[in-house]
């Protein structure tokens, strides 16, 4: 059974990294937040009695089943809201903005023109990866961003391994020929990951 | 070229273009993994105060009893959840007694009845020097 202080040190280490992928997948900040911190508790009340080892893979099945359970909710709402818009209700005002939002966690970099290069590659790559696919998202989030083998992809995936690599192969392939297009080839992505 | 050098030679090239792609994706992945460590205060704090509820409900779990967000006690729904046939038994034994409590309250208040709408007055029933004549009463019924 894993211990409170080793289930703070898994959340501390996965938490951005799920909130990004999270954001990909839902395209919305706010439910993204909401949708990591429910994980984050279903791990903790669901499978507190579980050892450390299993968390990685527990984790990741629990965000995924939530980000589904989001999508359905949505579709119902979306379906709901269509209905009302027809009967005239008014769109609701923007939120206001809040300063804290806006205030990024100090770059390590102090090259000014690294960090634009960068903010400009990333914000490529998040678009394109935000229009891919879930499922070859799903692949190339677990396979190459949390590190895990093909039999382990697949297991979570629930497909075979040959879909995996199918799904990783299309997925990295249209990256690179966005970024190919935009001038942005793989050394540019090496050299860039070598001086994050 | 034999036909079998040719079949290897295709099976290097997967192989060398899938440790490509692997690469390319690996860098790609690197990238995105080094923005997502800059992340808004504001996010950062939020994910802070999900995880610190997160461990505060599996020290609960290991403690034994679950307190949830509300601060309300949830060790009985979460033992009704694993228990359903045990709990659905609870939800009947609830439902025979309180209709039991329904039809000793029934039989109270047609007590209550009949001493209104008995010809002497409901003093009469707690008075000592009534209570011959009323034991007869209720012998001739």
């Amino acid at each position: 059974m894993a211990s409170s202080q080793e289930l703070s040190d898994f959340l501390r280490n996965v938490e951005r990294r799920a909130f990004k992928q999270t954001v990909y997948a839902v395209r919305d900040d706010h439910a993204a937040l909401d949708i990591v911190q429910d994980a984050m508790l279903k791990l903790a009340e669901k499978y507190a009695d579980k050892p450390v080892a299993e968390y990685p893979m527990l984790f990741h099945r629990i965000l995924q089943n939530t980000m589904r359970d989001y999508w359905r909710r949505q579709k119902v709402r979306n379906l709901w809201t269509t209905l009302l818009s027809s009967f005239g209700a008014g769109k609701d005002g923007e939120e206001d903005h809040d300063p804290l939002d806006s205030i990024d966690v100090e770059d390590e970099s102090d090259n000014p023109m690294v960090q634009l290069e960068r903010s400009q590659t990333i914000k490529i790559i998040e678009k394109a990866i935000e229009k891919l696919p879930a499922r070859q998202r799903e692949a190339f989030v677990l396979r190459y961003w949390e590190e895990m083998d093909v039999a382990e992809t697949a297991e979570m995936m629930g497909c075979s391994e040959g879909s995996v690599k199918t799904h990783c192969s299309r997925a990295v392939h249209t990256l690179a020929a966005l970024l190919e297009k935009q001038g942005l080839g793989s050394k540019v992505i090496a050299n860039l990951g070598v001086m994050s | 070229m034999s036909i079998d050098n040719a079949n290897n030679q295709g099976l290097d090239n997967i192989d060398l273009e899938s440790k490509n792609f692997d690469t390319e994706g690996k860098q790609i992945a690197g990238l995105l993994d080094a923005h997502a460590k800059r992340l808004s205060m504001r996010t950062l704090k939020q994910l802070e105060n999900g995880r610190e509820r997160a461990v505060k409900a599996h020290a609960a779990q290991v403690s034994g009893v679950s307190l949830n967000q509300g601060g309300t006690l949830s060790g009985m729904s979460a033992w009704a959840e694993h228990h359903r046939v045990a709990s659905a038994g609870l939800v009947l034994v609830a439902i025979i007694a309180g209709f039991v409590l329904m039809q000793t309250l029934n039989k109270k208040e047609s007590s209550d009845a009949f001493l209104l709408s008995a010809d002497l007055p409901p003093e009469a029933f707690v008075d000592r020097g009534f209570e011959p004549s009323l034991n007869d009463g209720k012998a001739k019924l």
